[in-house]
């Protein structure tokens, strides 16, 4: 019950009021979301499900600022987003490092723009906390240029924990991560958010992942939010202890069928064109 | 067994080259002149200029351990004696407009002082055109290429202008400006400038869009994006352009110099073209060649130290 515990006592952080959003081209719109109305709660973590081309990277688009809904409005502490800020920080499907800098000179920028005041001495043992964090430290001073994909990855989770902000946007920040490494990640990422009270949006195509992470899951269709899913199993959670369970098979077997209900439309809709 | 420095194959190569040398020596030092008219120089600066040659050419082969090294060099030797051999049989019909090599290279010993300060006038002209014009072209293309309005003003005035050779309003910036030293920085200052603008602005256009909404959103403002994030992600792109933009400003420069302006090895060429003293002239024609691939070779190593990362 730990998931409903909280709901009670902490406030709302993100709100999602009616938001809409059409990608505009000189021929054609695409209406990529339509009338989508979320509440995320301060501390929450909410993992974000669906098939690919449902439109999750495109919310979080909306929710780091780059770009600005059709209609309706997000409210992030109750004011509407104008546009990115450090208040958010982002790991992007394609991870985006900054390929001139070193690893570390990635991190140490991410650290001078979080605006708080380090010395020179404090930021460097900072980046090498967060490099050793994602088990890059014996990488920090390559290049993006010179990385594996998961190891470009790592940085950019690393880099977006270095902002120190409130918020964490994550855009399946593990994919491309060792099942070994990626569990230690998940650890990480979930007691540095518990313990910091983050509020983390987290997208992934692994239910399992879900699971162990969210405190909330949604599965989206097109456009659209399909299902909301509370997870209530008590923090920490282990992978082993969690697989094998009844709560976890209920759950897992409600996200699939969530999915498949969902893919079945699809073909319906296809054969009928 | 004492370990070759370079693989057997090189130095078969490099013996041939080294015979070409001393048979050039040799040649300079022993062989009479078989014509009637004829002018004597002494060979010393000549067989000085092969031993410099051939110095440079062996730690070369060493240091870079490339097989058209010794390409260069033995085309070079076998250039200078068929020159050598032709001259003293008397093949040139013409003394005047086809000196000897050792008449050639006689001129850096009579004439030493002047050519070092024509060298140092040009090298100084340049620096001063081209350093101006790179600081300028850059930070202006960079404002233009990331600020619609600044574009928008200034691209079509490059379009324009970067039609007309630079050359061409040469002859008026001489007119214009108050002394030579200015036109001629005037006039390498417009021929990179605008080269250096515009491919500025199209490097920032093309620029990874992904880094620069990661850089949105980790709160970088419009001046953190044009000197944090733009600025370097294009550095390796200026720097290579660098190189190119010098060849097209040493160009103008002894095309400017040739103008009219009393100063720099372009101005000596002119002088003594107009002196048909083409000895001299051919001189300043290598002097210039070696000066051109001093730098290049200078800008290359920069360049390579510089760019530690490829996009
Ligand atoms: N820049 C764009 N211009 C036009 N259409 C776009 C653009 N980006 C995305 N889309 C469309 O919007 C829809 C949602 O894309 P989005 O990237 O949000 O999907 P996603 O759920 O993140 O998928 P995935 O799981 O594969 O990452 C897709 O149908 C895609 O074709
Ligand atoms: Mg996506």
């Amino acid at each position: 019950m730990a998931a409903s515990e909280k709901t009670g006592e902490s406030r709302v952080k993100i709100e999602i009021r009616d938001v809409s959003f059409d990608y505009v081209d000189r021929k054609s719109t695409f209406a990529a979301l339509e009338h989508i109305n979320l509440e995320i709660r301060e501390g929450e973590f909410l993992c974000v499900l669906g098939s690919s081309g449902c439109g999750k990277s495109t919310l979080l688009s909306l929710l780091n600022g780059l770009n600005r809904p059709k209609s309706g409005e997000i409210l992030i502490d109750g004011k509407p987003v104008k546009g990115p800020g450090t208040d958010r920080a982002v790991v992007f499907q394609q991870y985006s490092l900054f390929p001139w800098l070193t690893v570390k000179g990635n991190i140490l920028f991410a650290i001078r723009q979080s605006g708080r005041k380090y010395t020179r001495k404090e930021r460097n043992e900072k980046a090498e906390d967060y490099l050793r964090g994602v088990e890059l430290l014996a990488a920090r001073d390559k290049y993006p240029g010179q990385l594996s994909g998961g190891m470009k990855q790592r940085v950019a989770v690393a880099r977006a924990l270095a902002l120190e902000s409130d918020v964490l946007l994550l855009d399946e920040p593990f994919a491309a991560i060792d099942p070994k490494l990626r569990l230690e990640l998940q650890e990480l990422v979930s007691s540095l958010c518990a313990k910091e009270k983050k509020t983390v949006v987290f997208i992934t195509h692994d239910i399992d992942e879900a699971i162990l992470l969210g405190d909330r899951i949604i599965v989206m269709e097109p456009g659209r939010i399909r299902t909301e899913t509370d997870v209530d199993l008590p923090h920490p959670r282990k992978r082993d202890d969690l697989i094998g369970t009844e709560a976890y098979e209920k759950l897992h077997r409600k996200l699939i069928a969530g999915f498949y209900t969902q893919i079945q439309e699809d073909i319906d809709t296809e054969v009928s064109l | 067994m004492k370990r070759l420095l370079l693989d057997r194959k090189m130095y078969v190569e490099f013996a041939l080259a080294a015979v070409l040398f001393a048979a050039n020596v040799l040649l300079a030092l022993f062989m009479p002149y078989l014509t009637e008219h004829k002018r004597y120089y002494d060979s010393g600066a000549y067989i000085v200029m092969l031993s410099l040659a051939f110095a440079l050419y062996t730690a070369g082969v060493h240091v870079t351990r490339k097989k058209s090294a010794s390409d260069i060099a033995v085309v070079l030797f076998l250039f200078l004696m068929v020159w050598e051999l032709a001259y003293k049989f008397g093949a040139v019909q013409n003394d005047l407009l086809v000196p000897s090599p050792e008449g050639l290279f006689h001129v850096f010993v009579e004439k030493p002082e002047e050519i070092w300060q024509d060298v140092l006038g040009s090298l100084q002209l340049l620096f001063w055109g081209f350093f101006l014009a790179i600081l300028f072209g850059t930070f202006l293309g960079l404002l233009a290429g990331w600020i619609p309005r600044v574009r928008e003003v200034l691209l079509p005035i490059s379009n324009v202008i970067t039609l007309i050779p630079p050359l061409m309003f040469s002859a008026y910036l001489i007119m214009v400006l108050a002394t030579f030293r200015e036109a001629a920085i005037a006039v390498i200052f417009f021929a990179v400038f605008w080269p250096t603008f515009q491919g500025m602005v199209a490097r920032v256009s093309q620029i990874d869009k992904a880094v620069i909404e990661a850089a949105r959103t980790m709160g970088v403002g419009t001046v953190g994006m044009l000197f944090k994030v733009i600025l370097p992600y294009c550095l390796p792109g200026i720097i290579k352009s660098i190189s190119k933009s010098l060849r097209g400003a040493f160009m103008c420069l002894t095309g400017a110099e040739m103008l009219g302006i009393n100063l720099g090895i372009g101005y000596f060429i002119e002088k003594y073209k107009s002196f048909a003293d083409y000895r001299c002239v051919l001189a300043g024609i290598v002097t210039v060649g070696v000066i051109t691939t001093v730098i290049d070779i200078a800008v290359n190593k920069a360049e390579r130290a510089m760019i530690r990362w490829e996009a």
